[in-house]
């Protein structure tokens, strides 16, 4: 629960360095209302010619959309940030300033930095998926909303999983600034449903890179495509990850001490 | 004069052979950063290729082949528009390194185009196996003709001069103001939708074809592209590099006149 | 070389002034309010009226506090930076307006200028540089391998510039900027951050290269070292005017004050414990193995307080010296001028106008 705390702590500080910049919310403003534009853009332009996709209906792609957005919201404000810190530390040899420091060193690295503007797609996000539930029309029971925010959560979890599984690498390979564009790059299949894409391609984007986790998965919590058996399924491969990504870091660590030593 | 045109020979080749240097030592980072940018065209490949076959075959006059071979070559188009950007230029005024520059008997731009030239080479050469292995996946079909093959082969170039020369352009900003990220986003955004990049313009509707026609975006992206695969006619073939000089000329002038405007308000409030 | 009549100096300033506009704004949020409407700003001068010649071959040094115009003055001399008003001719060129002729005559070191690609061998840049320069290849050669020999940067020039110490690789910059035998050379703070053999190195290269080419240098130092090393002239720069411009030696004889005695007592009292000559004058330092104090006189005293010391006591060493250049030069900072108009300003205001 240390890791709560100071993962509290560090938010606190870093939204209230980010409250005084307040230019940023227009430009994140922009920035985001941009990418659902352009986003909305594609769906005009699928739905001029299809009346579904693969089975999927305009508004329940665009509920794909929603939780694209929101997710990659969550991704953008609390991941990324902390992870592009990493490797620069490590690049830098600033890493050692935490490795002092008497908490656990995968927490420290993970809550340092917050991006607090990007709440915006996250906001964004949850409207877009409101939209596209009124259209559905349909309801939304509390068992489907309980199992999407689990879905939800998994998935996160196992995109920072992924993450830093990525930045661990940073202490083998010196110059890793381009993770973040093959993250960004493969996070983008997420605004369609893994399930158009072939079975290869599928394949890599739920078990290689959790896109499908991340996204398609909360998106069929939403649109009462779930099975109680794939949400168990996502658990376990949330916690074998978690794990997985626990000893690569101490290995990572290891690795790092020995190359400053 | 043929002194001079040996010297730029000479700079040229020189910064090339550096950029490729440099970037074969970072070839696990370009590879990174190429199979990042090659999801994207796959995503919008196998969407619209969903799209065709629940229509019967084909869309925008594009069969599942079609748009294979449009979004392979579009990977090494895109590549070939990767130019020194704006953000750069932010850069270079933040650090202080423009002053660097100024003091060099020589305009930065050609420092730039010729370090992205010679970077081209390696992103070319690395993107070879991957065309391959992505033909290998999604069986891309063109008829491909002779003179296409040297349009194309002209075309990537006046693309990658075209974008370089704008984005430089755009660059200039940087002296003005230091809140630039919200002017490169919506250029950027209309660059993604009125090149070809997003989706062939062939599917777009006409409004946004005529549009698009007027714009330098689709002469650096849908054109070469459609140059190799798109079964383009001689006298289209012609008339996209015709356009793509015209487009080459108005970003010489306008770099010009943009840089020597920012160099004196730089001179004046000091770098 | 001469600096007789009819030859043209290698820099020619005369009357230089540089403004800078810097925002004026008062504390507070109404202020912060009516500054987004109307931006009230003052003119700052970070050069104020300054005139120098600089005979060719010569070396001058700057000497000045931050933010005094020194390196102002040397981007205004090298094209970086447009002139307010006044006149600067460098080698015969107008510097502002960046003729390609003129930039392939001179070579500005900054402490900050990369020039070098990180990730290569100083040699690779080096190519580069003679291909910017259009500098013929064996010239390039023979000039590029007895700047690396006097640099001493011999095998340096192999590695990758990452993997250079900060003093190994401004020897490396220092040797990329001069490839294209510039006859000007302004060098902004060429030592900073280098420890004392790196920073000697750098020095007796620049006297080399002064010798050898007899190429014009003017610098500005925080390091007196480097000045007094290198410079018979100096020009000392405060808020942007000329305080002093001359020889070096006859600095402390224009601007101290004080003059240092320095007195060992004989034997008869060096055992005795730390004498009091608190009357003779102020005691700045004793050194207790060799009993040797050291006082500081008003300078027109000296020669009374000297007299009057051998008189009084034992002496077994008595020597008298201007105070150290350092120390002179901090007086004339600290006490110039409350005469000087520009003075006056806020130390605020002056601090935004670029670091000069």
């Amino acid at each position: 629960m240390r890791a709560i705390s100071l993962f509290l702590t560090f938010l606190r500080v870093g939204a209230l360095n980010e409250l005084q910049y307040r230019a940023n919310l227009a430009i994140q403003l922009l920035e985001s209302g941009i990418s659902v534009f352009t986003g909305l853009v594609v769906l005009a332009l699928v739905f001029s010619q299809v009346p579904a996709l693969n089975g999927w209906s305009q508004p329940e792609l665009l509920a794909v959309l929603g939780v694209y957005t929101l997710v990659g919201g969550v991704i953008g404000m609390l991941i990324q940030p902390n992870m592009e810190r990493l490797i620069t530390d490590v690049r830098q040899g600033t890493l050692d300033y935490i490795l002092t420091k008497p908490d656990d060193s995968q927490v420290l690295v993970s809550v340092r930095e917050i991006r607090i503007w990007r709440v915006v797609d996250v906001i964004l996000g949850f409207v877009i998926i409101g939209v596209a539930l009124v259209q559905l029309q349909g309801t939304l029971g509390p068992l489907d909303a309980v199992a999407f925010v689990v879905a939800l959560l998994l998935g996160s979890a196992m995109v920072y999983c992924f993450w830093l599984l990525l930045t661990t690498a940073a202490f083998w390979i010196v110059r890793m600034d381009e993770i973040v564009e093959l993250f960004m790059g493969l996070y983008a299949s997420g605004r369609w449903p893994v399930t158009i894409y072939p079975d290869w391609l599928r394949f890599g984007l739920t078990f290689l890179v959790p896109v499908a986790f991340a996204v398609t998965i909360p998106a069929e919590a939403l649109t009462g495509r779930l099975t109680p058996e794939l949400l168990a399924g996502a658990a376990a491969f949330a916690l074998a990850l978690l794990l997985v990504t626990r000893w690569f870091w101490r290995v990572g660590l290891r690795r790092y001490a020995g190359a400053s030593a | 004069m043929i002194a001079s045109a040996r010297s730029w020979v000479d700079i040229y080749l020189t910064e090339m052979r550096i950029a490729i240097q440099q970037q074969l030592q970072y070839r696990v980072a370009n590879y990174f950063y190429m199979i990042g940018m090659i999801a994207e065209p796959v995503i919008y490949l196998v969407v619209w290729t969903t799209v065709a076959e629940q229509q019967g075959g084909a869309v925008g006059g594009l069969d599942s082949g079609e748009l294979a071979a449009y979004y392979i070559v579009w990977t090494l188009v895109r590549n070939m528009n990767i130019v020194f950007t704006p953000f750069g230029w932010e850069n270079r005024i933040r650090e202080g390194t423009f002053s660097g520059e100024l003091l060099r008997p020589m305009h930065p731009i050609h420092y730039d185009l010729g370090y992205f030239a010679g970077w081209k080479v390696v992103v070319i050469l690395l993107w070879l196996p991957l065309a391959a292995v992505l033909s290998l996946l999604f069986h891309p079909t063109a008829t491909i003709t002779p003179l296409g093959v040297v349009t194309f082969a002209i075309a990537i170039w006046g693309a990658y001069l075209i974008r370089s020369l704008n984005q430089s352009s755009l660059g200039m900003v940087t002296f003005w103001t230091t809140r630039v990220g919200p002017v490169f986003d919506i250029y950027f955004t209309a660059e993604l939708l009125l090149s070809g990049r997003l989706v062939p313009m062939s599917l777009m509707p006409d409004w946004v074809q005529q549009i698009a026609w007027l714009l330098p975006f689709q002469w650096t992206f849908g054109f070469p592209i459609e140059a190799l695969v798109g079964g383009l006619s001689p006298e289209q073939l012609l008339g996209g590099l015709a356009m793509q000089a015209l487009w080459i000329a108005i970003g010489a002038v306008v770099l010009r006149r943009m840089f020597s405007i920012a160099v004196r308000r730089y001179s004046a409030v000091g770098g | 070389m001469t600096t007789s009549s009819g030859v043209a100096p290698a820099v020619h300033v005369a009357g230089l002034r540089k403004t800078f506009e810097v925002p004026v704004r008062d504390a507070g949020l109404r202020a912060a309010a009516k500054s987004v409407v109307r931006r009230e700003t003052r003119e700052v001068a970070a050069v104020d009226g300054v005139s120098f010649d600089v005979p060719a071959g010569e070396v001058v040094g700057f000497l000045g506090p931050n933010g005094a115009g020194k390196t102002t003055t040397l981007k205004m001399l090298s094209g970086l930076l447009y002139p307010t008003s006044g006149e600067a001719l460098v080698l015969g060129h107008v510097p502002s307006k960046r003729e390609s002729a003129f930039l392939r005559r001179i070579t500005m070191v900054m402490g900050n200028r990369n020039q070098l690609q990180w990730d290569l061998p100083a040699l690779d840049s080096y190519e580069l540089i003679r291909a910017i320069y259009r500098l013929p290849r064996d010239e390039f050669r023979r000039t590029r391998d007895e700047l690396i020999e006097l640099l001493d940067l011999g095998p340096l020039v192999t590695k990758p510039v990452r993997q250079l110490s900060l003093g190994e690789r401004m020897k490396a910059e220092t040797c990329g900027a001069l490839l294209h035998r510039p006859a000007v050379l302004f060098l902004d703070e060429p030592t900073i951050g280098l420890d004392v053999t790196a920073q000697k190195r750098i020095r007796s290269f620049v006297a080399e290269y002064n010798a050898r080419t007899g190429a014009t240098v003017l610098l500005t130092s925080h390091y007196m070292a480097d000045v007094q090393a290198l410079c018979k002239r100096v020009i000392v720069i405060h808020h942007g005017r000329i305080l002093y411009d001359g020889a070096l030696a006859a600095l402390g004889e224009r601007f101290a004050a004080t003059k240092t005695i320095e007195v060992t007592l004989g034997d008869g009292q060096a055992g005795g414990g730390r004498p009091d000559l608190s009357g003779y004058g102020e005691v700045i330092g004793y050194d207790p193995d060799e009993g040797r104090t050291r006082l500081r006189v008003p300078r027109a005293d000296a020669p009374r307080v000297t007299t009057r010391l051998l008189q009084d006591l034992p002496i077994a060493d008595l020597t008298i010296e201007d105070p150290p250049i350092e120390d002179v030069i901090e007086q004339v900072f600290t006490s110039e001028a409350p005469s000087d108009p520009s003075s006056e300003e806020p130390a605020d205001a002056r601090s935004r106008a670029p670091a000069g």
